[in-house]
């Protein structure tokens, strides 16, 4: 009840505020710019494509280019829309007011998470409307877009999870933005240098959100990655839990 | 007016040698008191003698650091779930959502304190109409004064009909119009059995609603007593005692 509670809150939070109209007007529109331009890319090599065995597709040319660009623009809208989620609360005073409510810590960290991650899932469901849209009109390869959907999900999820604990540990929302924009391109490129240096391999790839993107994006699900992206999200949000307790603690 | 004190009514509220520290001091240290249902109790103190940092720890916002918190004869501190049904609380300078407007803060409020529905709708026209909040309704709080954030936050900790108010300086940026009906309002909890705890630096309003005070001077109580509405002068010179030289002075040293 008190979850489902401060969920409702924090949407309703998300809903008037601004900034999330913004945010989803403008890059809803940037992404149905570049959704025509795939979509005239594949019209025009149309033909060439169909006449070889193993050409590339619709979903090839348009789907999954069209979902990796909403990836992109994810690491700047995840930190933008969930920097005042906590840090917003801090400022006005009114984390004590949902301490008072008997909400315990984890509830009001999940709850909040559920809300940016509710928007941000609605963000991707609109995207993939556009090319849904032309499903009957064309050959759609159902697995590779849903696997890539699912790697788009799961970096959504893992980036909002980010962007709650920054929130968190944040004084102010624009530092927890900045920190959350610098931890998920951080995340996203540490194995740049090793991959410069020649190697694709070890701990330091292991560790690289790309690395378990881009497979999914291929069309090819593995438990390691999904493994890793949950492990990130549970990670994220334990440290935002236990921060918000450390606050309760303090006072 | 002074309410009639049952000392015989099964506590609402029992503190048992409360203490925390913040800051590296000692904010509030070995605090025992208890409140029965209807009292409404007075809680003075300079700046800094703890009384906000007690009130935070008796809504739930704060953990002590040793101690006993009771309502209604369970442990606050291991149930801390319990404050969702049985305390409203209005902290200092009312907190609010400045994007949500009065009626949605009622109705966020409402559903962290386990209303939904039917009841939470009642509710929340209840408290609208009794506190004249109808103007302000659909405005939101980051527009509101101060005095229309105080009588915001006030709805909002009474809405769900608590069986302890904890007021933290509620008369704070209200005009006087506002403050009488600030009296009547504690007058009327108090007589539905509602326990009332009122911090205030206004000595005034302390002879005007409550039946009780307590002074706190350096986080620790000094003085428990009755309330004489008619001696306002008793109650300035207690208050003076305590927050001058830490204690109250014995009748032949005055």
């Amino acid at each position: 009840m008190s979850l489902l509670a401060v969920t409702r809150l924090e949407w309703r939070r998300l809903l008037v505020r601004p900034l999330a109209w913004v945010l989803a007007a403008l890059t809803l529109a940037w992404l149905a710019w570049n959704f025509t331009l795939l979509l005239g890319g594949f019209l025009a090599g149309q033909i060439q494509n169909a006449a070889r065995a193993d050409g590339p597709g619709f979903t090839d040319l348009v789907g999954v280019p069209l979902l990796g660009q909403l990836a992109q623009l994810a690491f700047l809208v995840v930190p933008l829309l969930s920097m005042s989620v906590i840090a917003g609360d801090r400022r006005n005073g009114t984390l004590p007011l949902l301490f008072a409510a008997g909400v315990p810590a984890s509830r009001i960290v999940l709850g909040k998470y559920l809300a940016v991650l509710a928007w941000l899932l609605l963000w991707l469901v609109l995207t993939l409307a556009m090319p849904l849209a032309l499903a009957h009109a064309t050959h759609l390869d159902w697995g590779k877009l849903a696997a890539a959907s699912l790697g788009i999900a799961l970096m959504l999820a893992a980036l909002a999870a980010l962007g709650v604990a920054c929130s968190a540990f944040a004084s102010h929302p624009a530092i927890a933005a900045a920190a959350g924009l610098i931890l998920g391109l951080a995340l996203w490129s540490v194995n740049l240098g090793a991959q410069m240096a020649g190697i694709n391999g070890g701990a330091v790839n292991w560790l690289a959100m790309s690395s378990h993107l881009q497979p999914l994006l291929r069309g090819l699900v593995s438990s390691t990655d999904l493994v890793w992206f949950v492990l990130l999200i549970v990670l994220a949000l334990a440290l935002a839990t236990r921060r918000l307790g450390a606050d309760r603690e303090r006072g | 007016m002074i309410l009639p004190t049952n000392p015989m009514a099964e506590p609402v509220l029992e503190l048992d040698r409360l203490s925390r520290r913040r800051a590296g001091r000692p904010a509030v240290q070995n605090l025992s008191l208890s409140l029965s249902s209807g009292q409404v109790l007075g809680l003075l103190g300079v700046n800094g003698a703890g009384k906000s940092t007690t009130l935070s720890m008796i809504a739930g916002a704060m953990r002590p650091d040793s101690g006993h918190i009771k309502l209604n004869g369970t442990d606050f501190v291991e149930h801390p779930e319990l404050a969702r049904r049985l305390i409203g609380w209005l902290p200092e300078r009312a907190p609010l959502w400045p994007e949500l407007t009065a009626s949605e803060h009622l109705d966020a409020h409402g559903q962290l304190r386990g209303l939904a529905g039917a009841a939470l709708r009642q509710a929340r026209e209840a408290i609208i109409e009794r506190l004249e909040l109808q103007p302000l309704a659909h405005r939101l709080a980051g527009v509101l004064s101060q005095g229309q954030r105080q009588r915001l936050g006030l709805a909002c900790a009474l809405l769900h009909r608590p069986a302890l108010l904890v007021l933290d300086e509620p008369a704070n940026a209200l005009d006087p119009v506002q403050v009488a009906a600030l009296r009547a309002l504690i007058r009327e909890q108090s007589a539905a059995g509602t326990a009332v705890i009122l911090s205030t630096h206004l000595l005034a309003e302390v002879t005007a609603v409550c039946d009780r005070v307590a002074i706190l001077h350096e986080g620790t109580l000094r003085h428990d007593g009755i309330v004489h509405a008619d001696d306002h002068a008793a109650l300035e010179k207690t208050f003076f005692e305590v927050a001058m030289h830490g204690t109250q002075r014995p009748a032949h040293a005055a």
